[in-house]
């Protein structure tokens, strides 16, 4: 190779190439999801997020939850996701369409949380681990705060027990980001079932369309 | 100073390598600190997955945010300032001028690295953007981008002001390295964090910038350090040279195609796991020709060919892991597990890594004009890589097939699963302590090396004077 | 030329100089036959293997491409043959969601109604009985006294059709008149949307009915 000139026009045209079919591209088919009216219940989804859980996904976002847990199931065909009672059906595209920023993860040292809240886990069961942590879960301390008790108890004070229970005449406090955090997680919620969502059906030999 | 030998066309330390002696020091210098600093990090994230309580109550160090620095530290810090050293001074010599602009490039390496300590101080306190590789807050990225242009601009000097009008394949790599890298952080930058696209687009985004950042930019620095190191220590041709064309547009147009296998499953349209795959197997090309060019490395021994001969065998292997784990049937044992974690350690530190060891072993001396301070402290750097690189590779590849059959069965708990491999992972904590010793060994030797104040003997006894290279049939 | 042997692990020994480097593997690259004549492009079995890859990455996309739609997540599948397939609605279920909308604050989720005011719909023959009927007064509404099931009511019933405050198209008046005629024991047949078009054309709009009026109808 001699030519310089050649050299770049060559490194920025694959350079361009890959950009436009891989980000462009996917942008071009899934930048303008819409969301999915139905008629049946006269009611768009997925739903927008609600402002306190906006901002508690940036909490989910800054601690590094996603480094453990994943936020995207996988068909029932494909893994266990289903069995493992993390979703009926895959996640798709038009479920993030409302999110600031989709943490899909890429690590499940825990259990997804694409639809957490389906779980039905309370806010006092999130608060817990986040203030105990477990033997496979770290504790986030820093998100309570020991408060004086004065007057009444707070409605939000946690009691946890044994040694890390609050010194008496104080009572422990989630802070306000732990309270958007755990907003967050009681959002997490995909059921819906949308067209594309839907579990595709092999077709049968002989019926295979051709390549 | 340096002897410069008097016939300095030839010679093997000239003058073009004195002048440059500060500037890519300083870059070589700060790679390293960053190196080490990213060791202790990677030694905090392995204690907190076997000990999750392990300094779980510093908001500064959660476990999500400890592996963004290390991950910040190693690619931007080491990957960024020694990858540049080693372009720079590879270009420098192939180009046969001394280096130009190279106060630009001091200026540069101190801005690079006050973005990089502010974008961690950044993610530590709360910023991270949560996209991997690019975790860094976005007020930092266009300080980076700046200042990577100021360093870069001198290896783009010497490149386009070459004495000689035909380019050997260390150019196309270093040359492609260093321009690609600006584009695809300003590009990456902006569909994420400045007008962020919408939904799993982002995903998407973000998995094509990290393979990318591996791909077009610290692959294509270690490769230009193997293309030149190789036939200059062996004194061969490359066999098959003829190829290499073929094989470095391969992995310049295919490499940052597949970084879609992250995405197996997911909430993305079929076609991007496929994609990936494909050009997956296309870059089978690109490590034969690897292999085909590289057979000569075996014939050798020394420092530099060692670790490059290391690095250049887990760099394929890791392309071949790839390859593999991005089929979908392969994918669902290994996605969402530590062996993904093996894979990239595989890639980024015994292959990159181990060929920027092998380069800085080799181009060091020519700086300084002097050896390595010591002959233990090198031979103990190198033992203690390849235990350690081996021995954490061989643990999460390990954790992760465990892992990956415990994710499978739905009667297996996380609990079980974490007491299934907890005792593995401790060992991958000794392997990344293993590995910030090494690290720390060779910082110290840099520091012995480049004093100004060793005894310092004439240049000319220390190397050898090379003779002409012949072109024979290989 | 020999390989130098590597004595000193402190350095590297270079055994050619960068020029001869540069020039001896530019010449390779140049397209000049050597001396037997050949051009060294590449060797034949890699171009093989170069033109197989290829080969084996085109079937892979092809087949497993889903033909490149948004659509598609699985590998397996083909994208829908126009656009998505809106899902098929179920009438019974959309009825309900309507019913508990528009009709339950009047007639109760139980569909018992409220004398004297609300009739039930329950048992009721105007439900059960003609569609003609029982269409007309959901699309344009109804006043003055009926008589349900033996007993008198006096009430208005709005209007829910097109137009109206409630603004049912003729799909959601069919599913929630389906479903009517199909709970509270009802079971009767159900109501195609067709039918409710047709009768909205032929009436247009016009105000509501009374029970006389309505009695004139099949």
């Amino acid at each position: 190779m001699k030519n310089g000139p050649f050299l770049l026009l060559g490194l920025f045209t694959a350079l361009g190439v890959s950009f436009a079919a891989i980000v462009l591209g996917a942008h071009g088919q899934l930048g303008r999801l819409t969301p999915f009216y139905d008629d049946a219940e006269s009611q768009a989804y997925p739903q927008r997020m609600q402002g306190v859980a906006a901002r508690g996904q940036l909490v989910y976002a800054d601690l590094g939850c996603a480094a453990c847990h994943t936020q995207q199931v996988r068909r029932p065909d494909y893994g266990n996701d289903k069995a493992r009672g993390w979703g009926e059906r895959q996640s798709v595209a038009r479920d993030y369409i409302h999110q600031p920023r989709p943490q899909l993860g890429g690590s499940r040292l825990g259990p997804d949380l694409a639809n957490y809240a389906a779980r039905k886990p309370t806010e006092e069961a999130i608060y817990g681990l986040l203030y105990a942590g477990s033997a496979t879960h770290p504790s986030y301390r820093f998100l309570f705060q020991e408060r004086e008790l004065v007057g009444e108890r707070s409605a939000k004070a946690i009691s946890p027990t044994g040694a890390l229970a609050p010194k008496p005449g104080f009572q422990i406090v989630p802070t306000e980001r732990a309270q958007t955090l755990a907003a967050y997680l009681l959002t997490l919620n995909n059921t819906y079932d949308y067209p594309e969502a839907r579990p595709f059906v092999a077709a049968k030999k002989g019926e295979e369309p051709k390549k | 100073m340096t002897n410069v030998p008097t016939n300095a066309g030839s010679a093997e330390v000239t003058a073009l390598d004195s002048q440059a002696r500060g500037p890519l020091l300083l870059l070589l210098g700060s790679g390293l600190v960053w190196l080490v600093v990213s060791g202790f990090l990677a030694l905090i994230t392995s204690i907190q997955l076997h000990s999750p309580q392990f300094m779980a109550d510093c908001s500064w160090f959660t476990f999500g945010r400890t592996q963004a620095l290390r991950d910040t530290a190693f690619i931007y810090g080491w990957g960024g300032n020694a990858g540049l050293g080693i372009a720079l001074w590879i270009l420098g010599r192939l180009g046969g001028y001394p280096l130009r602009g190279l106060n630009w490039s001091v200026v540069g390496t101190l801005f690079w690295n006050l973005g990089i300590a502010a974008g961690m101080a950044g993610i530590a306190s709360g910023d991270m953007t949560g996209f991997s590789f690019l975790q860094l807050p976005r007020y930092v990225l266009p300080l980076l981008v700046v200042a990577y242009a100021a360093i870069a601009m001198s290896g783009v000097l010497a490149w386009s002001g070459r004495r000689t009008d035909g380019m050997y394949a260390s150019q196309w790599y270093a040359v492609a390295a260093l321009f690609l890298f600006p584009w695809l952080l300003c590009a990456a930058q902006a569909v994420l964090l400045w007008w962020p696209v919408r939904g799993t687009v982002q995903a998407v985004a973000a998995s094509w910038y990290g393979q990318a950042v591996w791909t077009l930019w610290l692959a294509p620095v270690a490769l230009a350090a193997a293309y030149y190191i190789v036939p200059k220590v062996v004194g061969r041709v490359l066999p098959s040279y003829e190829s290499a064309p073929l094989g470095f547009w391969t992995l310049i147009f295919v490499g940052s195609w597949t970084g879609g296998r992250h995405l197996i499953g997911g909430p993305v349209p079929a076609w991007i796991p496929t994609m990936a795959v494909v050009s997956a197997s296309l870059l089978i090309f690109h490590y034969l020709v690897l292999i085909l060019n590289f057979r000569v490395a075996f014939q050798t021994g020394g420092t530099a060919i060692r670790f490059i001969r290391f690095g250049l065998i887990a760099y394929m292997l890791a392309g071949l892991a790839e390859l593999l784990t991005s089929f979908r049937g392969v994918a669902l044992h290994t996605q969402f597990t530590f062996f993904s974690t093996a894979i990239e350690q595989l890639g980024l530190y015994g292959g990159v890594s181990m060929m920027f060891f092998g380069a800085i072993y080799y181009l060091v001396p020519r700086l300084t004009g002097n050896a390595w301070a010591s002959a233990g402290l090198v031979s103990g750097h190198r033992v203690l890589m390849v235990v350690g690189i081996v021995l954490s590779i061989v643990t999460l590849a390990y954790a992760g097939i465990v892992q990956g059959a415990g994710l499978l069965d739905d009667k297996t708990t996380f609990a079980t699963i974490f007491g299934q491999i907890r005792m593995t992972l401790v060992v991958n904590s000794a392997a990344q302590l293993i590995l910030v010793t090494g690290n720390v060994l060779l910082l110290v030797n840099l520091v012995r090396s480049a004093c100004p104040f060793t005894n310092e003997r004439p240049a000319t006894s220390i190397f050898r004077q090379p003779s002409k290279l012949e072109a024979h049939a290989s | 030329m020999s390989t130098s042997p590597q004595s000193d692990p402190r350095v590297d020994q270079a055994a050619v100089t960068d020029e001869s480097l540069l020039a001896v593997h530019e010449k390779l690259l140049g397209k000049q036959p050597d001396e037997k004549a050949h051009y060294r492009l590449m060797p034949l079995s890699l171009l093989f293997i170069f033109s197989g890859l290829i080969f084996f990455g085109g079937t892979y996309l092809g087949r497993f491409s889903g033909h490149f739609s948004p659509q598609v997540y699985n590998e397996y599948a083909q994208p829908p043959k126009s656009g998505v397939a809106a899902a098929p609605v179920d009438p019974l279920a959309q009825g309900k969601a309507i019913y508990a909308n528009v009709c339950a604050a009047c007639h109760q989720v139980t569909g018992l109604g409220m004398a004297p005011v609300f009739p039930p719909l329950a048992g009721s023959e105007w439900v059960t009985g003609s569609e003609e009927r029982l269409i007309r007064i959901v699309l344009h509404g109804l006043q003055g006294p009926i008589k349900v099931k033996g007993v008198d009511y006096m009430g208005a019933m709005p209007a829910a059709g097109p137009g109206s405050g409630f603004n049912l198209n003729a799909d959601k008046v069919a599913a929630v008149l389906t479903y009517v005629r199909k709970e509270f024991g009802n079971g009767a047949a159900p109501i195609s949307a067709q039918k409710v078009a047709e009768i909205a054309a032929k009436e247009g709009s016009r105000g509501p009915w009374t029970a006389a009026d309505l009695e004139k109808l099949p």
